[in-house]
């Protein structure tokens, strides 16, 4: 299953609504399985910079098909990844909370990347966002 | 209308996208930006190609920083008025904006009740020398989704 714009719409209206409800404006990004944008929208009151960083994190959690922040793990010098940082990235890679991948039977096919408020939050507007895909899959 | 709020900018992606598929027949990514040229909300259609997104955003982006549709800037570098509407200016504007800055036709400015500019719509994915149907006419649909 490849992810289409009708499904980051739905994912990103029921993010809005978590948001909404917590009282948190935000900026959600939802990218494909390759890190490429598809959606993105900025609520009301969010501050210009968060459109950014939640791309980036979404754009992270494609890249390493794990949740952004799992990936300050590969800074410890005893891991093989040690030294990742001192690399490119496209300009980015983030170790910040807030992007999650999007998996289908298994298989990664996007990422949703969410900056607003405290990086717990974000986690949770992420985790409402997916569990939309799955409730009407 | 003196803001533009994410609901407008769903209001107005959702008429360009029916535009695009409907009329023009060409999958695009369309952007709104606000009257910062900061990025509202930006969608990909279905097909279109990866690359259509960041163009579309600097396309609505160029739009508000110069007040200006950018089918009008992509006249001053028009080769065959060049010098008449910029002067020798027309080249140097080429390295401004942080490298953010495009003159590629399919970016509009939407402005408010008084005049002044609240926000941008940036297109990018129609193929040009189709006459009537291009990255301008995707953005105007949207527009004027506005006064619906």
């Amino acid at each position: 299953m490849t992810l289409s714009l009708d499904m980051a719409k739905r994912m990103l209206n029921a993010g809005v609504k978590q948001a909404q409800g917590m009282g948190n404006p935000c900026s959600i990004a939802i990218v494909d399985e390759n890190g490429w944008l598809v959606a993105l929208h900025r609520m009301d009151g969010a501050v210009i910079p968060s459109a950014d960083i939640a791309r980036d994190k979404a754009w992270t959690a494609a890249a390493f098909r794990l949740p952004s922040s799992a990936i300050s793990k590969f800074g410890n010098p005893s891991m093989p990844g040690f030294g990742l940082n001192t690399q490119n990235w496209n300009d980015r890679l983030t170790t910040i909370p807030g992007g999650l991948p999007i998996e289908d039977g298994g298989d990664v096919i996007g990422a949703v990347g969410v900056c607003g408020d405290t990086p717990e939050q974000d986690v949770v507007v992420c985790q409402a966002a997916i569990a939309a895909l799955s409730a009407q899959a | 209308m003196e803001e533009l709020t994410l609901e407008m900018a769903k209001r107005i992606l959702e008429a360009c996208e029916r535009w695009a598929r409907d009329i023009a027949g060409f999958p695009c990514s369309v952007a709104v930006v606000d009257k910062a040229g900061a990025l509202i909300a930006v969608h990909k259609m279905d097909g279109a190609a990866m690359a259509t997104t960041d163009i579309a955003i600097e396309k609505a982006w160029s739009a508000v920083a110069y007040k200006l549709s950018t089918l009008m800037m992509s006249r001053w570098l028009d080769p065959r008025t060049m010098g008449e509407k910029l002067g020798d200016h027309a080249f140097g504007m080429l390295g401004k904006g942080k490298g953010r800055l495009t003159f590629i036709p399919g970016g509009i400015p939407i402005t408010g009740d008084d005049g002044e500019v609240i926000g941008g719509i940036g297109c990018s994915g129609v193929p040009p020398g189709r006459g009537e149907i291009d990255d301008t006419a995707v953005c105007e649909a949207g527009w004027s989704a506005l006064y619906d």
